[in-house]
């Protein structure tokens, strides 16, 4: 039943793409941080874990913690050059990160076998579960990650921590005053955003089996960014619907590229115009996406 | 490679930042908001003169004028539908900032749409070197460095001798005092973003005849271009021209030399000579952005 295993392929896609909407809604929409190169935490997440368990064969459990590890370190040592600056320079050198990530992963060929990227990544528990059913394990596994990830940044955000990111947010220098170190807390609010990512490229790297460059290249994060931006920032849930909605559009005019006499690169480049154009209206008419955050009131 | 090929290199390199660098440093200036959008612009209007040149048959210098005038043209446009109506209800920067990043994405894939992935070139005669002290330079290169040289004169003449220029530096002065002078501000940002997008039209043109055209032009040059930015000094023209000439001798520099002696240790090691790949040229940029980022955010001209 090829439409069944569609639909089951692109709730899994929503559902790793949820976890990076996340991650960078934990950096915009909670600690103000405009984080353009997003899609370096996935990549690093999905080379790491991979790598591990195809040239090293390390456990997957630890293939995945370590995953995560790295990329949370990234995110520490991603925002050191911009710890003390203002959103513009933040926004171009995540950007400059995010490419070198790419490069590196692109002519490291010893390591990361340069464009032809990596294969037979094997498939988590295969022995275990029939085969038929599983995309469907896999898809639950997926969401088991979405509930723990949503939890735990809840927690994270309702905390002291959470309302100081929030402070930072909206207020630097207040929060400067109150005498909290606001640097050390956007890197370590980095590191939290950095480990997510590294989960969601994990999973990606294990879901797809076969990871190359070409999965991350600068288009990502503004896909995650258009994600945060139609659903809302500030708040988890508008991160996953707008997932849902931007996957949606993404997958499905994918599919649907069979039908319009347009070529493969065409209908790419039209799919992205409208994803830029969404963007641009979101923000003029929308601003706080479709979900919008609930502040707190304090007496 | 010696020294005065460095040097030629670097000018051309320069020439082309900086032409680049002051649009994006003058709208930060006033705007107060980095412009993702602006390498794309510069691209479109590169496309214009290459339809102008290919298909009308135009001569290349008139077909890069004639785009230059129509991008700045496209540069109030959007301002008007987008960044105006944001100005005016108020948003951050930081907002400004993202939604040119929207229309960064929105125009790039446009272009793809339209002009396809292919790269292009423009109707130009194969060129013979010339030789000046030893180094190669060829007469599209000398011709780059003096529309570069004229472009930066008639920019400092225009913001010091016109009146436009003047109410543009009161603006930047203090915006809410050149107000109350009378000065329209919203005629000047317009004619502000003319002048943005047209002089980085003649940039963007000028990198595409060096090297390729192609829709994705944009994003492979905006790294260099704000490092040129922030290098001089985000918000001052000057700082860009200056950001632009020493990131064009640093790439150069780095790409010349040779590392082996710095692997070697004096004998230590015997390794060959060493260079930078080629894989990692665009990196080149991404790293110094980084060094002037962690060791002198301000850039080298701070503002004023």
């Amino acid at each position: 039943m090829p439409i069944i295993n569609f639909i089951i392929y692109l709730l899994t896609m929503i559902g790793i793409y949820s976890l990076l909407a996340m991650s960078l809604n934990f950096q915009v929409g909670f600690t103000g941080l405009i984080n353009f190169g997003q899609v370096a935490f996935f990549c690093i997440g999905a080379y790491t874990s991979s790598l591990l368990v195809v040239n090293a064969g390390v456990p997957v459990v630890v293939a995945f913690l370590v995953a995560m590890a790295l990329s949370g370190i990234f995110g520490y040592i991603m925002s050191i050059p911009t710890k003390s600056l203002k959103s513009d320079y933040w926004a171009i050198a995540t950007l400059a990160s995010g490419e070198i990530v790419r490069l590196v992963a692109l002519n490291e060929a010893w390591l990361t076998a340069g464009p032809f990227g990596v294969m037979g990544i094997p498939q988590i528990l295969k022995d275990l579960i029939p085969k038929d059913a599983y995309p469907v394990f896999y898809l639950l596994f997926v969401i088991a990650c979405i509930i723990m990830v949503y939890i735990f940044l809840s927690m994270l955000t309702n905390s002291p921590f959470g309302r100081n990111l929030k402070a930072i947010r909206d207020e630097e220098e207040l929060c400067l005053s109150l005498g909290k170190d606001t640097q050390k807390l956007k890197l370590q609010a980095m590191i939290v955003a950095g480990t997510v990512g590294g989960l969601a490229g994990s999973l990606f790297a294990f879901y797809i089996q076969f990871i190359s460059p070409e999965n991350f290249k600068p288009i990502e994060t503004f896909l995650m960014w258009a994600m945060i931006i139609v659903g809302g920032r500030g708040n988890f849930k508008g991160a996953i619907i707008g997932a849902v909605v931007i996957q949606l559009f993404n997958v499905s005019t994918r599919f649907l590229g069979n039908y319009v006499p347009l070529g493969s690169d065409s209908m790419a480049a039209l799919r992205m115009t409208i994803i830029g154009v969404l963007i641009i209206l979101f923000l003029l008419f929308r601003p706080e996406g479709l979900i919008k955050e609930k502040k707190k009131v304090y007496d | 490679m010696d020294i005065a090929q460095i040097l030629i290199n670097t000018l051309v390199r320069a020439a082309e930042l900086s032409l680049l660098a002051i649009g994006l440093t003058m709208v930060f200036d006033i705007l107060k908001f980095a412009n993702f959008a602006h390498t794309d612009y510069a691209v479109l209007g590169a496309l214009f003169a290459y339809v102008f040149n290919r298909i009308l048959g135009l001569n290349l210098f008139l077909a890069i004028i004639l785009a230059a005038f129509v991008t700045g043209w496209v540069g109030i446009l959007i301002d008007q539908a987008i960044f105006k109506r944001l100005r005016k209800i108020g948003a951050k920067p930081v907002t400004l900032m993202i939604t040119s990043m929207g229309t960064a994405i929105a125009l790039r894939n446009l272009m793809r749409l339209i002009w396809t992935s292919h790269t292009k070139t423009y109707a130009i005669p194969l060129q013979k070197p010339l030789e000046i002290l030893g180094a190669r330079i060829t007469p599209l290169q000398i011709g780059i460095i003096v529309v570069g040289l004229l472009s930066m004169i008639a920019f400092h003449l225009l913001l010091h001798r016109t009146t436009f220029g003047k109410a543009l530096r009161a603006i930047s002065d203090n915006s809410d005092l050149a107000n109350a002078c009378a000065i329209d501000s919203e005629k000047m940002i317009k004619r502000m973003w003319f002048l943005a997008s047209a002089y980085g039209v003649i940039g963007g043109s000028m990198i595409a005849m060096e090297h390729l055209l192609y829709p994705r032009l944009g994003f492979d040059i905006i790294i260099p271009v704000f490092c040129a930015t922030i290098l001089g000094g985000i918000g001052n023209p000057y700082g860009a021209m200056l950001g632009a000439l020493t990131l064009a001798f640093a790439e150069n520099l780095i790409l010349a030399l040779d590392l082996a002696p710095l692997i070697n240790l004096g004998g230590l090691f015997n390794v060959g000579s060493i260079q930078i790949s080629t894989g990692y040229k665009p990196a080149i940029s991404f790293m110094i952005l980084i060094i002037v980022l962690l060791f002198k955010p301000t850039g080298i001209l701070r503002k004023k």
